[in-house]
């Protein structure tokens, strides 16, 4: 990977040194000394669990925060940043994990914001086009400045998002997370701006949980625990397994306990679906089976109808046609209500929007969707409550003060746990998740993988939805694929890699897989 | 506090003529919001009594109670302040905006921090009554402007509705020799006050006789001495209606010879109404009340003049019996328990002599 | 736990008042005032806890003044037109409960935001209220009846209990054990917090929304009853103007978020207390009565900025929490 290239004409000079950098929160050393270094024209990978300080050391790079002490230095020279408008003007730019564009707005004024090329007192709307037009050339993008936001794609946003920083001619380009919610393809569009930026000298540093991104991308990677320098990678030490065991203190082999892909023997199906054709993709029928005990993973681009066909099975959506079966009784959907009395449970793909309510604590969320099966005559029955609520939260592991603490202060893979404990409280015959572990770090994610494989060992029949092949390679017995509603494929994991799966997902011949998804070997 | 029991129906009520309610300050609407401290709020307050809290002569303190915010009611507060110039007194001007739960809650506050004597425009004269019983028993209680005449209040003090209401159908009437059709408008007209002052104007006009017994149907265009009255617009106190109403009508009698503004606010929008048509001057307006537009117009000779009810001695004689009755002299009580006070035709030939008089007044009450 | 600093917070600023204008004149604390205080209190607290379940929805119900104003109107007629008093009242509640499912099914059927229906509510019942009397001035004079509000069932000293402070009291300690401790309650709380997770786990929205406009109108149109009997006069046309500000003011002083999720029925009825207080203290300070809107509307202010200096504290202290239980959570 480290070629020779152009644009590293200045290899030997630093771009960025930090050293001994210290963050305090109360109660809490974010950062303990961390140090970093980076050169022009280098991809420096940024790895770590969750709180490993990951991104409060982006944040005061980027003068969104600032240190308690330690040293910074850009270009050689002292940096401070107090604002992120000074670290931009400075010359670094942070592209948000979260999307954070005025969605009401076009593109020019979008890239534009803040930074208004003004004519007497008024915006200077051509000028900001030209602005916009330029910045949107360094990252390659097609796309009209007059556009509005709003009608973009996810990928094509995060395109104007990066524009965005680049405008204001950035020297260090910081990238968080930046292929959460993007499809394959974008994903690979973005890997070439990142690669395009390399070229033309720019320093990036590119934070992820996506290890494979890393390997591939990366020039050299920094792993943090614990608020400190855990490793150095480099060369032919940047792999999967060095990353892990750097990023968990342990080796990966010790987390993965891969489990006999062995679906259960049965007569009925636990769900059955024949002829479902969703309000969304009308044309694609579908029948789908899922056995007691199985778990069944969908994989399929963004937008092939994964979680419409998850939450049509939960009665969120009504479907057009078709007969829906649990255990051989006839099951009509017509409401969450009618799910969860039925035995079907969903634990959606946006945790914070549809999962949790964030300012209450996690007695309060787990007891929700069971609140009547507890109640005491018209009342709450709170002891009753705490005690249960105690009991699911020690056996899923969640780490919290209390379980009055607020879900909100929780990491992902702990908010993850109480929204799976809420679930398996109503004791559904049929688990349905989306995306079960966006968000959750890789040993959080292996509990939850465990703590599934061991329900459904109890007779839990789960149909999961993800856009990480990894995981569906992990946790799925089978994996159906959709592309575009239609499913594509139904393949048993010891048949499965991801190099078919994503050839099924992109609506491609299993036997000719395309050239251009050869990026996750 | 023994609460107020129900109301002796009897009589009806009156209200202040044009009494639009002007949302101004005074009890009401706050919006949102939590609170936490609690020094800031008490110092606010301390502030506040100390720079506006009412003077204290030591003297007897009386209370001037409205019911609700009007120019008209500064004029009745400056009467009532100069009487207690004069008298050595103290007088709190009160101004309810809240309608009758809020003048019934004042009321029970002054009770409560005490005062010699209360004068009220009663908001509601017949239901309110037990409540203005109670209230007689424990201060000296007269009325002002709407009686409750089934009460045990002392007195009233107030105008003759009907009276003005003649006085001002006069104007119209030696104004236009030949007749006409006339229109007429009002806030609203449930008000006792609003139909004897509709019923003056009409009688006066159709040459009928004296008689405030009378009624027309409010949708009535009654006709005679060459007079019709072609409609009766109300507004519900809304002064942009008010002069949209006065277009419309307007638009559909061209042949229009004469306007009455019976509430303060009517004339000024007739005005309006004339100016935006191109018609000022070719319709001929009768006002009440000393609004300054209405005076102003009356100058330039667009209105013909106004029927003035003397805001300021409602105040000056309510304040000078309630300090006469303090002091144990009943002979200040009018004879049959009303004091009649006499309005004022203002024309442009005594104008500048009733504004003179206008201004001094105010200035004696300020 | 928020909640509940709020609700200490106002109860202090209630103290606060109370002191200052004892201290300012005595006559304040004298057995008539009081009951005079305790019983506007009752009345505007009713409205109050009717706010707070439309404002624990994070919606917000602004109908309230005009279903007071007609309610109050209905009554009168109602039993001028021979209806028995109890059926009179009874009757009046219904249409209450009625414009309030209403209202919901606006809300969650046909998708309208609450304070678009709500306003409307505002504007429609009033035009129905003076349309219907006529804009004509309605007495109410049956005593029995009337006694509900204006009258005492017994003393403790010279203090003679107004009645409505156990309707207040009934209508509250129901209200606290429905948000506090009942399924629907804690639905409500839920769906206010986060309407769409609510849905995701099963709790029944659109019917819990409904359900919190209806007693929203319900206890408006209870509060209309109440004032129309406690002043035995009704002008249909300024009768409960501005009350649903009242209202809100009262449910949001007393800890109710606008963005929803967060109430105390204490702290409402607290905060009814506070501006009734705020008002006797204007007029037995003989403050001047223009100053009104200014003193209360400045009291609030302040309160709202301590509030909010509270808040970002305890925002940072809940930051500090967070990142404590993310180093927990690696470490571990």
């Amino acid at each position: 990977m480290a070629a020779e290239r152009a644009g590293t004409g200045a290899r030997g000079t630093l771009r960025l040194r930090v050293e001994g950098l210290t963050r305090r929160f109360p109660g809490v050393l974010a950062l303990d000394g961390v140090g970093l270094e980076g050169r022009p024209g280098e991809v420096l990978g940024v790895v770590g669990e969750n709180g490993a300080g990951k991104s409060t050391l982006m944040k005061i790079l980027a003068g969104i925060d600032a240190p308690d002490g330690g040293a910074m230095e850009l270009d050689g020279a002292s940096w401070a940043p107090r604002t992120p408008r000074e670290a931009a003007d400075g010359g670094v730019a942070l592209i948000h994990q979260e999307l954070c564009l005025a969605e009401n707005l076009s593109v020019a004024a979008n890239i534009a914001l803040g930074r208004e090329p003004t004519r007497m007192g008024f915006v200077d709307r051509d000028a900001a086009r030209e602005m916009a037009r330029e910045a949107l050339g360094t990252v390659r993008a097609a796309i009209d400045p007059d556009a509005i936001v709003e009608g973009l794609s996810a990928g094509e946003r995060q395109l104007v998002e990066i524009a965005k920083g680049l405008a204001g001619g950035a020297k260090v380009v910081i990238f968080d997370e930046p292929t959460s919610s993007l499809t394959a393809g974008e994903s690979e569009a973005l890997f070439d701006v990142v690669r395009e930026l390399r070229d033309q000298g720019v320093l990036v540093l590119y934070v992820s949980h996506r290890l494979h991104e890393i390997t591939d991308l990366c020039d050299r990677a920094a792993v943090l625990r614990d608020g400190r320098n855990a490793a150095a990678l480099e060369g032919s030490e940047l792999n999967r397994s060095a990353l892990v065991q750097a990023m968990v203190g342990r080796a990966e082999s010790e987390l993965v306990s891969p489990t006999a892909a062995v679906p259960r023997a049965s007569t009925a199906p636990r769900l059955s679906a024949r002829g479902l054709r969703t309000a969304d993709w009308p044309a694609a029928s579908l029948d789908i089976d899922v056995a007691p005990g199985e778990i069944v993973g969908i994989a399929g681009l963004v937008g092939a109808g994964r979680t419409e066909l998850l939450e049509t099975i939960f009665g969120l959506r009504a479907a057009v046609a078709g007969d829906l079966s649990l255990d051989g009784a006839p099951f009509i959907p017509d409401g969450p209500r009618a799910a969860i009395a039925s035995g079907v449970a969903l634990v959606p793909e946006d945790r914070k929007l549809h999962g949790l309510l964030l300012e209450e604590s996690i007695r309060w969320n787990v007891a929700l969707a069971t609140l009547t099966a507890r109640r005491r005559g018209p009342f709450v029955d709170t002891a009753a409550e705490r005690s249960v609520v105690e009991e699911r939260s020690s056996a899923l592991g969640v780490r919290a003060s209390s379980i009055e603490q607020p879900t909100g202060t929780l990491s992902g893979g702990n908010q993850q746990k109480v929204v799976i404990g809420r679930w398996l409280e109503a004791r559904p015959r049929l688990l349905l998740l989306d995306e079960p572990t966006r968000g959750v770090d890789v040993g959080a994610r292996e509990e939850i993988y465990r703590i599934l494989e061991e329900l459904c060992a109890e007779g839990l029949s789960v149909l999961f939805a993800s856009s990480d092949l990894e995981e569906l390679l992990r946790l799925g017995q089978r994996i159906l694929v959709m592309h575009e509603g239609e499913l594509t494929g139904n393949v048993a994991r010891a048949d499965a890699d991801e190099r078919l799966l994503m050839t099924l997902a992109t609506g491609g011949d299993a036997l000719a897989p395309t050239t251009s998804l050869e990026a996750n070997p | 506090m023994k609460r107020p029991a129900g109301g002796v129906p009897m009589s009806g009520w009156r209200n202040r003529s044009g009494a639009p309610t002007v949302r101004d300050m005074t009890p009401s609407p706050l919006r949102s919001t939590l609170l936490h401290r609690r020094v800031l709020p008490a110092l606010a307050l301390a502030a506040l009594a100390a720079c506006g809290g009412a003077a204290d002569s030591g003297g007897p303190r009386f209370a001037y109670v409205t019911n609700g915010v009007d120019p008209f009611w500064n004029v009745a507060g400056a009467g009532a302040r100069a009487a207690a110039t004069e008298f050595g007194v103290d007088v709190d001007l009160v101004f309810p905006e809240g309608g009758a739960v809020d003048q019934k809650q004042k009321l029970e506050d002054l009770l409560i921090r005490g005062v010699d004597g209360i004068a009220v425009a009663v908001i509601d004269g017949k239901n309110m009554v037990s409540f203005m019983d109670d209230i007689a028993g424990k201060t000296h209680l007269i009325t002002h402007d709407s009686d409750a005449p089934d009460s045990k209040r002392r007195c009233f003090v107030g105008v003759d509705n009907y009276a003005c209401g003649r006085a001002c159908g006069e104007l119209l009437r030696e104004a236009l020799p030949d007749g006409g059709k006339v229109a007429l408008f009002v806030g609203r007209l449930e008000q006792e006050n609003a139909q004897l002052r509709r019923q003056g104007v009409i009688d006066a006009l159709l040459d009928r006789s004296f008689d405030s017994t009378r009624r027309d149907a409010a949708d009535a265009t009654p006709s005679g001495n060459g007079f019709t009255i072609v409609a009766t617009r109300t507004d519900g106190f809304d002064k942009s209606l008010a002069k949209s109403n006065a277009e419309d009508i307007l638009v559909a009698h061209p042949d229009l010879a004469g306007m009455v503004g019976l509430f303060a606010y009517n004339a000024p929008a007739c005005l309006e109404a004339l100016r935006s048509q191109d018609k000022l001057g070719k319709v001929e307006i009768s006002a009440f009340d000393e609004q300054v537009a209405t005076l102003d117009a009356i100058a330039k000779g667009t209105v013909l003049g106004t029927v003035s009810q003397n805001p300021f001695q409602y105040g000056y004689h309510s304040v000078r019996i309630l300090n006469g009755l303090h002091a144990g002299d009943e002979s200040v009580l009018p004879e049959g328990g009303t004091l009649t006070v006499d309005p004022t035709v203002v024309t442009r030939e005594n104008l500048e002599e009733f504004r003179a008089k206008l201004e001094k007044d105010i200035a004696a009450g300020s | 736990m928020n909640v509940r600093g709020k609700v200490l917070g106002i109860f202090g600023l209630l103290v606060a008042v109370v002191l200052f204008t004892g201290f300012m004149n005595p006559r304040f604390f004298s057995a008539d005032n009081l009951e005079n205080v305790v019983q506007r209190t009752s009345l505007y607290g009713i409205l109050g806890i009717g706010a707070a379940f439309s404002i624990v929805t994070g919606g917000i119900d602004l109908s309230i003044g005009s279903v007071v104003g007609l309610s109050a109107t209905i009554l009168p007629m109602l039993i001028t037109a021979g209806v028995p008093a109890p059926a009179a009242v009874l009757g009046v509640l219904l249409i209450g409960a009625l414009l309030g499912a209403i209202h919901g099914l606006l809300i969650t059927r046909v998708g309208l935001q609450p304070f678009v229906v709500t306003l409307c509510g505002l504007l429609v019942y009033r035009g129905i209220a003076r349309r219907i009397s006529g804009d004509q001035t309605l007495g109410i004079d049956d005593e029995a009846l009337r006694s509900l509000a204006t009258g005492s069932p017994f003393s403790i000293g010279s203090f003679d209990v107004p009645a409505p402070v156990f309707l207040l009291l009934i209508v509250g300690v129901l209200a606290a054990l429905f948000l506090g401790r009942s399924v629907w309650g804690r639905w409500l709380l839920a769906l206010g917090r986060n309407p769409e997770a609510a849905h995701y786990a099963g709790v029944p929205v659109d019917r819990m929304i409904v359900v919190a406009y209806v007693l929203s109108s319900l206890l408006a149109a209870l509060g209309g009853v109440l004032f129309a009997l406690d002043i035995g006069s009704i002008q249909p046309a300024a009768m409960g103007n501005f009350y649903e500000l009242y209202a809100i003011a009262a449910a949001v002083l007393g800890g109710c978020s606008l963005r929803g999720g967060e109430g105390s029925i204490l702290g409402v009825v607290l905060g009814a207390a506070v501006m009734r207080l705020l008002y006797n203290s204007i007029v037995l300070l003989g403050i001047p009565s223009q100053l009104e809107f200014a003193i209360v509307g400045g009291v609030l202010l302040l309160g709202a900025i301590a509030d909010e200096t509270v808040r970002k504290i305890a925002g940072k202290r809940r930051a500090a929490e967070r990142a404590r239980a993310r180093s927990q959570d690696t470490t571990s």
